[in-house]
């Protein structure tokens, strides 16, 4: 029974990180409709650079999660500056697919001439510290990232669901050109949406830092269960994805212990594959059916 | 939504443009073949040579799809990986000979690309690129995780090479040489090359242009598009399958990793630099991107940032390719040519 509890606390760690992770490519296809593959490597590239600034620097763990939250935002930013708003006018599906392609090998390789494929020990400073909760315990890294994630996905769900800001960018992802019609500025709110989903990418990186180990490819791990929890949740779903999260993270957990690490992604790659079969829409349909 | 057709539309003056005669193309293919073997005499570079035919024809195979049927294929790495696993397990384990287990790696390839055809008949675009990756993630774990069968990530080791190849009438041909093994794998390149060209240029490939363009339309005219989507994955699944036998015997080893997501993705970056919809551009494209990253070894280990650059400026600067980039400009000089002698 304890370790029932104490997977359960955490699959809902894990689970909490990938919502942010998953919850930046679903907005990206809420307004663009298209993926993002380079998301993976924002994420490692946040893991980074809160290392950094904690190595190098000397900064505090909480300060490094916040720089993470900055630098993704700003290389969301130029990511959708230099390749997006120059594909979009295109007006290809595939294309700027393949372009994030592109950018997520190139960005991957210069990490690895970089640092190096040697991985690093990031090293929180709250990871020793153990809070107890009945037969199971929590550390207080771990106590911080389900705290930060909540906080988080509550923000931007208030983000969008109450502020007019929040609410443009959902006229947008409805209808692009009657939103322009409306006095919206398309370009800007996708703009917006790049950086709020790159930023939350950065972030999540600089949690999972600690927990994953950190190599210039520790991104991809992570993005390749992000999609299957888009997929799983239905594309474009903030409360589908939130759920199909928790879920692969508690999967994930569970998985590992009684069925062996080594079968966390066939696990979860047959679920998706079987959404797919059965519920393309996701766990909670909404109607959106152009791809399916 | 905007169309999802794949490449641009193109004028068929530029298509035309730098065209060769079939037969002189064929002939002049079919020289190079030959005389390669005989100029790069070193294990390393004609090691090289057997990896880019090989890149070749699965460049030409996800073209297939990718390019004419318009379905964006991430999955090509398992297909690769199947057959390479399927085969040498038939040789190695019950003892098959090389020729009978080619058909076993490509009947297996074809048989689960039907599968997964069959999965992703409903579904377009961006749902049908991350079912196939997933589906290419599944097969790389499986083929890491079922260690009593594959031997995990420990690898299988000494893969015999094909066994010797007697036609009637001719003397036996060994393949422990470098040389006749680079034949026999361009002879299979050629092949796929030729079967293709042909599907491409017979009723069927302006079918499956036909589902590129527009599936709705293509489907008011009477086209079964699931039916021809799953052939074309069958056709490209099954050439990937024979390309990872020949890997199998060339290598001698196999480990999981060679059959890792980024496969799919230099496969990708091979068929979009080139170009795609074509079928000289995939081949351009695979001698491009397996022959550049050689020159630049001595700057450590870049393969795959050359990929990833070559890639990404390609889709943004030159979204049909170097081939059709090559043939718009060889179509301007003309023009300008011929509008000079008018004045």
């Amino acid at each position: 029974m304890a370790v029932v509890l104490q997977q359960a606390i955490n699959g809902v760690v894990l689970g909490g990180l990938y919502v942010l992770v998953a919850l930046g490519l679903t907005l990206i296809y809420g307004v663009l409709v298209q993926i993002n593959f380079a998301h993976a490597d924002i994420v490692t590239l946040g893991a980074f650079s809160a290392y950094f600034f904690m190595q190098s620097l000397g900064g505090g763990y909480i300060e490094a999660i916040a720089v993470a939250f900055v630098v993704g935002g700003m290389l969301g930013w130029a990511m959708n500056a230099a390749i997006f708003a120059p594909l979009r006018a295109g007006g290809n599906e595939l294309l700027p697919l393949i372009a994030t392609i592109g950018v997520s090998i190139t960005m991957e390789n210069a990490m690895l001439a970089w640092f190096g494929p040697i991985p690093y020990a990031f090293d929180s400073p709250y990871s020793n510290d153990v809070i107890r909760l009945g037969a199971a315990y929590i550390t207080v890294q771990n106590a911080l990232i389900v705290a930060v994630s909540l906080l988080t996905i509550g923000l931007v769900y208030v983000f969008i669901k109450f502020t007019f800001l929040g609410k443009a960018l959902r006229a947008v992802s409805q209808d692009r050109e009657t939103a322009g019609l409306m006095g919206i500025n398309p370009d800007q709110l996708v703009m917006l949406t790049f950086v709020i989903a790159s930023a939350l990418a950065g972030m999540a990186g600089a949690m999972l830092g600690p927990v994953l180990v950190l190599t210039p490819f520790a991104g991809t791990s992570v993005i390749v269960k992000a999609f299957a929890i888009v997929i799983i949740g239905g594309f474009g779903n903030f409360g589908g994805t939130i759920l199909a999260g928790l879920l692969v993270g508690l999967i994930e957990s569970y998985t590992t212990q009684y069925l062996g690490p080594g079968m966390i992604d066939i696990v979860v790659f047959v679920l998706m594959l079987l959404m797919l079969a059965v519920r393309p829409t996701g766990l909670i349909a909404e109607k959106r059916d152009e791809n399916v | 939504m905007s169309s999802t057709k794949y490449p641009q539309t193109i004028p068929s003056r530029v298509h035309s443009a730098l065209t060769l005669p079939r037969y002189m193309a064929w002939t002049g293919a079919v020289l190079t073949i030959a005389v390669l073997p005989l100029v790069f005499t070193d294990a390393y570079w004609r090691t090289n040579l057997i990896v880019c035919t090989l890149n070749i024809a699965l460049a030409i195979g996800l073209d297939f799809v990718l390019g004419y049927a318009g379905q964006l294929n991430l999955g090509q790495s398992a297909f690769y990986g199947l057959g390479a696993y399927a085969s040498t397990l038939l040789i190695t384990k019950l003892g098959i000979p090389f020729w009978v287990a080619l058909i076993g790696a490509i009947a297996s390839s074809c048989l689960v690309g039907t599968v997964l055809a069959l999965f992703a008949m409903r579904l377009r675009g961006h749902y049908l690129a991350i079912a196939s990756l997933g589906f290419a993630v599944i097969t790389y774990q499986i083929l890491l995780n079922w260690i009593s069968l594959t031997q995990g990530p420990l690898g299988i080791y000494a893969i015999p090479p094909p066994s010797a190849l007697a036609l009637p009438g001719l003397p036996a041909i060994e393949f422990h040489d470098l040389g006749n093994l680079f034949y026999l794998v361009a002879c299979f390149a050629l092949l796929s090359y030729f079967l293709l060209d042909q599907l491409i240029r017979s009723p069927i490939g302006e079918t499956l242009i036909a589902i590129r363009e527009d599936e709705i339309s293509a489907a008011s005219l009477g086209v079964n598009c699931g039916v021809w989507k799953v052939f074309a994955f069958a056709v490209s699944s099954g050439i990937a399958g024979a390309a990872g036998c020949f890997y199998a015997s060339v290598v001698g080893t196999l480990v999981p990793d060679a059959f890792f997501m980024t496969e799919s993705f230099t496969i990708l970056a091979m068929v979009v630099v080139g170009g795609t919809g074509t079928l000289v551009g995939p081949v351009c494209g695979a001698i491009l991107l397996t022959v550049l990253p050689e020159f630049l070894r001595g700057i450590g280990d870049l393969r795959l940032l050359v990929y990833g650059v070559a890639l990404t400026l390609v889709v943004l600067f030159m979204p049909g390719g170097i081939v059709h980039a090559a043939r718009l400009a060889f179509w301007r000089l003309q023009r300008m040519a011929v509008l000079g002698a008018v004045r």
